[in-house]
């Protein structure tokens, strides 16, 4: 080609794979990455240590995670009132993975993050592992003045012996946990922990609370076990997975006012779960698949991401049933940064959305939807 | 496109679109330098590359295992453009066209993917065998697309870029021995040889991720992402350890004995009103002794440093100061006219480096030779003082945005130009009491 081809560009073909091609980053709302670390004042995780995987919310807004890599660090992060930290509690012994956090409420300051408890479950050379840690008060000025207690870290020991922790998650009261290995379902009371294992399950994925209290969570390929807290009963294959394509290990969402869970096939099919009323049909279909981790902010809308390595972002309307792609990870306020790869999501607050960066050097990423106009 | 402003692709396609081979400048340079008057003179001389008329930027320039000049003659802004490498011959004082890259490594440029359009500060000598290694950058469209984005096509297996093309050039027999995908879907900012140990590093592109490529296996093992914001170099030490730089200006090192990638705790020099945010390598010399390197960074307000990476656990920086002018701090400046690049050590043990000189408003693109210049410096190691030179001088167009240096075998420098349709390079001939032979060696292991 030794002459440059002539391209129209006022063609609508090009026109619109001009609009398209502008469309490419954050196309919708806000995205602000926020580093792990008291910016500032403290340096963020190593680099290859950085992976976030895991995240819990308070209600408060007091965010805990769990990163994955050459060493798993957890750590607990406030964006509201005079924080604006990551704080990292420490690294468990030998462990490379962090599977799920829990967080744990014990007794009359349910709701607040002072005096509760973070719960961790996370793998490794030793096996996967419950391992906890105090929350520490984050109402500190960090503007102005700070302190910090000591934390520290206890391991409550193996789940299952010798087989890694899948995924776990808080009852709604934050009193207890139920959590999966590769071969077993197992609960564990959130303020003083001890594993109790339940029983088996070909789990897979990750598990999720369900709108009438219930635990599900993939059961080999095409069903979901449920367990019932409340008669501790686990039933396998208790429910079949609609007709799609179930490879990929499931996510999901949660809509906190209505208990309704989403969750995509591996092609990005979205579909909605009631405990009573079973699986909905197909609600839309993102751009890619599989479907990453998402959540529901209090309009109902649905936020994740989709694709592999370099994932784009989604957002499902149940009000519109409308399934759109609101493009790269890009985050330009503060921190410039792209974000390619998430392993997990939480509804903050006040219904933004904070993804955990799956990626060396891995940010918290705190998604602020657009706000929809009153007259539309 | 803003009337008063200029990006990347508009800088890019409004070079010049001179033709003129062989334009002779030196006296002109001096002149405009004020040189004259006996101090030694430098014949500057440009090259354009005539022969692939649809080339529109150079950004590798390096001397290969045979001493002589190789540049690459990038097609990027062009649907469907293909890059061809090029050497300077001497003996016919022109430029050889080596081969069209897209036709070796079976992915021609009308393959409806985006294309093997350039080679990016990635070309890597091999001293034992004679072999040159390139790998290839993306950005250049499909032939038939105006524009690529790699981050919105990343997903498109009919229009994503396959891979950046690892070459094996044998300068001896000139032909390609064999070639393999460096990156899948990715393109190679930039290329570093470990030739003790037959490992070649790469930086990635858009993903930033750090590549080790071993070339008795041929197998490519991928680190992970270093940040957001391409680092243009990598350099070694004496102890095989590779380093480059992140997104905040931390030096970060892989060390073959821990096998991690670390992150310095000081950030490269920038300036005061700088966080040191960007302040990423934008090119690496290594001093003649291997003690110590010398850099720039890719960011207005360019800073030149000397690292010394032998010494303690991180390395001692010494701030050489910025390399460009003073100007209005409260306008943004475009990175295509502050700007330093062309680091080469010349045989008379000095640094010569090329910078960016302007004379009217930051926002204007510079139209002509006077309004954007290529000024060449040369920097006494010993005593840090550093003087004019020359300028490159463009016959029809500025000149103040160089890529790479590189120092060839009679001791003459190069340098790698951006900014003019066709691109071309620059020949800086030294004067002879500042020339000797092999002035290549030790040769720079990387692009």
């Amino acid at each position: 080609m030794d002459t440059e081809p002539k391209i129209d560009w006022h063609s609508p073909k090009i026109q619109a794979y001009l609009k398209a091609v502008s469309r490419t980053f954050t196309n919708e709302g806000t995205l602000v990455a926020f580093p792990t670390c008291f910016p500032g004042m403290t340096v963020p995780m190593p680099l290859e240590e950085s992976h976030i995987t895991a995240l819990e919310v308070t209600p408060d807004g007091i965010i805990f995670g769990g990163t994955s890599g050459r060493q798993s660090h957890l750590f607990v992060a406030a964006m509201h009132r005079l924080t604006g930290i990551v704080f990292d509690l420490g690294t468990p012994d030998g462990a490379t993975h962090c599977a799920a956090v829990c967080w744990g409420s014990p007794g009359p300051a349910a709701g607040e993050s002072g005096g509760s408890r973070l719960l961790a479950f996370v793998n490794g050379p030793r096996g996967g592992r419950a391992v906890s840690s105090p929350a520490p008060d984050m109402d500190e000025d960090l503007i102005q003045e700070w302190g910090f207690d000591d934390r520290k870290l206890t391991d409550h020991g193996e789940c299952a012996p010798g087989e890694p922790v899948v995924h776990a998650i808080a009852d709604a009261s934050h009193k207890f946990a139920v959590g999966v290995t590769a071969g077993h379902l197992f609960t564990t009371d959130l303020a003083a922990p001890q594993i109790r294992v339940v029983g088996e399950v070909s789990a897979k994925g990750r598990i999720a609370l369900a709108s009438r209290g219930g635990f599900v969570g993939q059961d080999g390929g095409a069903h979901l076990w449920h367990y019932d807290p409340s008669t501790r009963a686990l039933q396998g294959q208790a429910v079949k997975l609609p007709e799609g394509s179930w490879d990929h290990p499931l996510s999901w969402a949660r809509d906190a006012q209505t208990g309704l869970l989403y969750t995509a096939d591996t092609e990005g099919r979205l579909f909605s779960f009631d405990e009573s009323a079973g699986f909905s049909g197909p609600l839309g279909r993102t751009a890619l698949g599989p479907v990453g981790p998402m959540a529901v902010t209090f309009d109902g809308r649905v936020f994740g991401f989709c694709g592999d390595e370099i994932a784009n972002m989604f957002c499902y309307d149940p009000g519109l049933r409308e399934v759109s792609n609101l493009g790269v990870a890009a985050s330009v306020i503060e921190r410039r940064r792209y974000g390619y790869v998430f392993g997990d999501a939480v509804t903050g607050r006040d219904g933004e959305i904070v993804f955990g960066e799956n990626d060396n050097g891995g940010h918290l990423w705190i998604y602020f939807p657009r706000i929809r106009s009153a007259r539309a | 496109m803003k009337e008063s402003g200029i990006g990347r692709r508009e800088f890019l396609q409004a070079g010049t679109g001179v033709l003129s081979a062989g334009f002779m400048l030196a006296g002109a340079a001096a002149k405009a330098a004020g040189l004259q008057g006996g101090r030694e003179e430098y014949g500057v001389k440009w090259y354009p590359f005539d022969k692939w008329p649809i080339s529109d930027t150079c950004w590798a320039v390096s001397v290969g295992p045979d001493g002589r000049v190789y540049a690459a003659a990038c097609a990027e802004g062009v649907p469907g453009g293909v890059v061809k490498p090029v050497r300077y011959n001497e003996q016919r004082d022109d430029l050889d066209y080596l081969f069209d890259l897209g036709e070796k490594v079976d992915d021609p440029g009308d393959s409806g993917r985006a294309t093997q359009c350039k080679i990016h500060y990635s070309f890597a000598p091999s001293m034992h065998d004679g072999v040159m290694y390139m790998a290839t950058h993306l950005s250049g469209p499909p032939f038939d697309l105006p524009v690529y984005s790699p981050w919105y096509s990343w997903h498109d297996e009919k229009r994503c870029f396959r891979g950046s093309a690892l070459l094996a050039y044998d300068t001896r027999k000139d032909q390609v021995l064999w070639w393999d995908t460096l990156v899948p879907k990715e393109g190679c900012r930039c290329l570093l040889h470990d030739e003790e140990r037959g490992l070649l590093y790469a930086m990635s592109y858009p993903r930033d991720h750090f590549i080790i490529y071993d070339l008795k296996a041929r197998k490519r093992r991928d680190l992970g992402r270093i940040s957001s914001i391409n680092p243009q170099a990598l350099f070694i030490d004496k102890q095989h350890r590779v380093w480059t730089t992140n997104d905040d200006g931390h030096l970060v090192r892989y060390s073959p004995d821990k096998d991690r990638l670390e992150v310095s705790p000081d950030i490269l020099p920038h300036a005061a009103y700088e966080t040191g945010w960007h302040s990423v390598f934008y090119d690496v010399a290594p001093s003649p002794d291997r003690e110590c390197v010398y850099a720039s960074t890719w960011a207005p307000n360019p800073y030149l440093m000397r690292i010394w990476p032998n010494e303690g656990e991180w390395p001692r920086i010494e701030s050489l100061g910025p390399a460009t002018q003073e100007r209005d701090l409260t306008v943004p400046m475009s990175m295509f006219q502050d700007h330093c690049g062309g680091l080469v050590f010349g045989g008379d043990g000095k640094l010569y480096y090329v910078a960016s000189r302007w004379r009217e408003s930051v926002h204007s693109l510079p139209s002509s030779r006077e309004e954007g210049e290529g000024v060449v410096w040369r920097l006494d190691p010993a005593t840090l003082k550093r003087e004019e030179v020359t300028l490159l001088v463009h016959p029809n167009g500025s000149a103040q945005y160089v890529s790479r240096g590189a120092v060839d075998h009679n001791g003459d420098l190069f340098f790698g130009h951006i900014g003019s349709h066709p691109a071309g390079i620059f020949k800086v001939a030294m004067p002879a009491s500042r020339k000797r032979p092999n002035a290549h060696l030790p040769i720079r292991m990387w692009g």
